[in-house]
């Protein structure tokens, strides 16, 4: 299975929504601290993974996301605050076509709506999070609550103007863009929440990792307790997704270097793989939603991992 | 300003490494009260102060009434005997007892009230204390103990005497005066005038208990009542009983000294039994054999609480844990402990499963037979020393002798014999019985001793 190899330290990876061999990689010089980023993006070949292209930025990427409506497009999060549009089509030169800069810090979770597709919410380290469309430089909205950083803001897959947010605050909160304020605030965990997800197949449903190292998956309409805990990793989960294929698998990528796929509804059995490819943290990973099985993983050991669900990342 | 921008990149990223401390109490689970009716008594072993012990208790030999041992002994002296004893033997100060509580059954309330209060007095003990009577029948010698516990509880007096007398001899069974034809309008009140024979046939009847089975048992009540007499196990209960015997036919009187149990046969046999006829009912089964014997006797318990008993340095023979009194069908009023023993048991926080040794009156082998099957005992828990078939049955000082023997035997059989039951049927349809603890089996919880001097403390302690 091919790596690539990054110059900077990996921070997230996404699949293209229209091109199944292609994805794009956020990345920072540093391990995100201090220094350049580059967003880079991939093409799956059968000779490995090679560059198609990319961008420089002057402070480090923290997410990248796919635009929905069209395939050339795709969106950064960075460090200093901005929100940075690249059109593949166009030569680098002219690249970035957009930079949206409203939020006061470092911008750490950027999400494209997938049922509406005009729209994109980015969280911020400011503890706002900002609505943009793809058209207009400032923010359609600003959703101010948490008290500290906002470290996700992901779109219901089914509901267009519904979204979660994790935050530093310990509570996960589900907002609906019509509304002022948040609709439900969860007090998820005890510690720091780094990323939240939405069941692809259960629109109520909501899976939280936190700094605690536990993955709580929670129907939103009964948020007193969680439906289930799963536990397995030794650091901070840095990322948890649903899969866009089964219902009850969950991938989940930690501070203890391992990626790990859950499925939340079997009660002892729940781990079923943990890939430890990685020999530093692994901070990014994604899921192909093209294709079945098809799983992707970013690090600060500055390498991106393709490879499918059941096999060896590092197999060849 | 880069710096600072460093900075706090780098404490954010540093704060999802701290390690995490769990809060202690989950409030997904509630620590709460277990309400398990099961044997919560069992894993008991604290010790409470307020808890009423038994620190003695005695009995008089059991004789058989017209012509046993005590044939010509006036009921107050089996009583003052073992009142006394009960006082020499714990030296506690007679004039301390707040209550003597006598059950007794047979003869005439005021006449025997009076009797027990004479009985005091040659006991030793001072017009100060009071005395006074108790009547359910067959189990009026618990039931005195009982109340004397109760009374303990309520604050009425620290220190009591529960006892019981019987002088069957004195006072046979008899139904003095007419009968209300009224009896005759309600059946349950008509069976209360059923000879206790009958009702025993009612339950051989009524159960399938065989003559057979009646026989064995009765066979094994003298077994077992022999071997104890002469293994000498009835030694630390019996208190001699100094008294005379007089010859029929000529009058004269000789003084006597009674320590042993007259009423066992040690060469009782199955077949010896099997030729007695049924007495109570034609075709019958309950025969002179398999059924108590009519006897006379007397018992005292000398009771108090646990903290009174620690200061006076009192051994404790054993905790009064609870007691219970059932209603039973007066037709087969021989089902009563069937009923009490476990009402007993669970009122104790226990199951009948947590006993180690019973005492079952053997009013009747039927009835005997009928309880012991029923709650599915282990034979090798009951009446191990024999019962009333064998020993005899005086009616009110049974429940009282019952203790001594029961508490005796569970301090022979050493820490494992833990829990004890007491129970008897009775006459007009009821059932009681009572839970005793052995004294030893918790440990105080105080191994503190006082010190004698400072020495170990700092010179600033002083």
């Amino acid at each position: 299975m091919p790596v690539f190899r990054t110059a900077f330290n990996g921070y997230a990876v996404k699949f293209s929504p229209f091109v199944e061999t292609r994805l794009a990689v956020a990345t920072a010089q540093n391990f995100g601290i201090i220094g350049n980023g580059r967003q880079h993006v991939l093409e799956l070949t059968p000779n490995g993974i090679v560059e198609y292209c990319a961008f420089d930025t002057a402070d480090g990427l923290y997410d990248c996301t796919w635009s929905e409506s069209n395939e050339n497009l795709v969106v950064s999060a960075s460090g200093d605050g901005s929100v940075k549009i690249w059109d593949l089509a166009r030569p680098p030169a002219a690249n970035p076509i957009g930079s949206l800069e409203e939020h006061a810090r470092e911008v750490y979770s950027i999400d494209w709506n997938a049922v509406r597709k005009d729209s994109f919410l980015s969280g911020s380290w400011d503890d706002t999070i900002r609505l943009w469309t793809i058209d207009r430089p400032q923010s359609m909205r600003v959703f101010r609550e948490h008290t500290y950083c906002v470290y996700a803001a992901v779109w219901n897959p089914r509901h267009a103007d519904v979204f979660a947010s994790a935050s530093g605050d310990c509570t996960a909160r589900v907002w609906d863009v019509r509304e002022p304020n948040s609709t439900i605030i969860i007090p998820a965990h005890d510690h720091e929440i780094l990323s939240c997800d939405w069941n692809k197949y259960n629109d109520c449903m909501l899976v939280t990792g936190s700094v605690d190292k536990l993955i709580k998956v929670w129907d939103v309409r009964t948020y007193r307790t969680p439906v289930t805990v799963l536990q397995g990793h030794t650091y901070a989960i840095r990322r948890v997704k649903f899969s866009p294929h089964q219902e009850s698998l969950i991938a989940s990528c930690s501070y203890d270097m391992t990626m790990c796929m859950w499925d939340y509804k079997a009660p002892e059995d729940a781990l079923l793989e943990r890939y430890d490819h990685h020999t530093e943290f692994a901070v990014g990973m994604d899921m192909s939603v093209l294709v079945e099985g098809l799983l992707a993983s970013t690090g600060w050991d500055e390498t991106v991992y393709v490879w499918q669900f059941g096999m060896d990342p590092r197999a060849l | 300003m880069e710096m600072e921008k460093v900075r706090l990149r780098q404490n954010v990223l540093l704060n999802h490494l701290k390690p995490v401390t769990f809060p202690k109490a989950s409030t997904d689970l509630v620590a709460t009260v277990c309400a398990a009716g099961d044997s919560a008594a069992y894993e008991r072993t604290g010790v409470f102060g307020d808890d009423v012990v038994i620190v003695a208790a005695y009995r008089t030999p059991i004789c058989k009434a017209k012509r046993g041992g005590f044939k010509d002994t006036f009921p107050e002296d089996l009583l003052a005997p073992v009142l006394k004893a009960v006082i020499d033997k714990t030296g506690v100060s007679p004039n301390e007892v707040g209550d003597i509580v006598v059950g007794t059954v047979l003869a005439p309330g005021s006449q025997r009230a009076s009797e027990c209060r004479m009985a005091a007095f040659y006991a030793g003990f001072p017009e100060t204390v009071p005395v006074r009577t108790v009547n359910r029948q067959c189990s009026s010698g618990l039931q005195a103990v009982a109340d004397v516990v109760a009374a303990i509880k309520a604050g009425f007096y620290d220190i009591g005497i529960g006892a019981g007398l019987e002088s069957m001899t004195v006072n046979p069974m008899a139904w003095e005066g007419s009968v209300n034809p009224r009896v005759e309008t309600q059946k349950q009140a008509q069976d209360c005038l059923l000879p206790m024979g009958i009702t025993s046939e009612n339950v051989a009847e009524r159960y399938g208990v065989s003559r057979q089975e009646q026989d064995k048992a009765a066979v094994e009540s003298h077994r077992k009542a022999a071997a104890a007499t002469a293994a000498g196990k009835f030694k630390d209960e019996i208190i001699p009983v100094e008294t005379k015997l007089v010859d029929p036919k000529t009058g004269d009187e000789k003084p006597v000294t009674i320590s042993v149990d007259d009423g066992f046969r040690p060469n009782a046999s199955l077949s010896d039994l099997a030729k007695l006829r049924p007495v109570f009912k034609k075709d019958g089964s309950t025969t002179a054999g398999n059924s108590s014997q009519v006897s006379d006797g007397a018992g005292a318990v000398l009771l108090m609480k646990r903290s009174l008993a620690m200061q006076k340095g009192l051994p404790i023979l054993g905790v009064f844990r609870s007691f219970v009194a059932v209603g039973v069908d007066p037709a087969v009023m021989g089902v009563g402990p069937a009923f009490a023993i476990p009402a007993a048991a669970k009122a104790a926080g226990l199951e009948v499963g947590d006993i180690d040794l019973f005492e079952i009156n053997e009013a009747f082998a039927s009835q005997y037979t009928y309880c012991s099957q029923k709650l599915e005992l282990d034979p090798e828990k009951v009446n191990v020393n024999g019962g009333a078939m064998a020993i005899g049955h005086p009616l009110g000082a049974t429940g009282a002798r019952c203790v001594a023997t029961l508490l005796h035997e569970m301090k022979r059989r050493g820490k494992d014999c833990r829990f004890g039951v007491i129970s008897m049927c009775i006459g007009t349809g009821m059932g009681a019985a009572a839970v005793l603890e052995r004294g030893d089996s918790a440990d105080p919880l105080c191994n503190a001793r006082p010190i004698k001097d400072n020495s170990l403390l700092s010179k600033d302690a002083k």
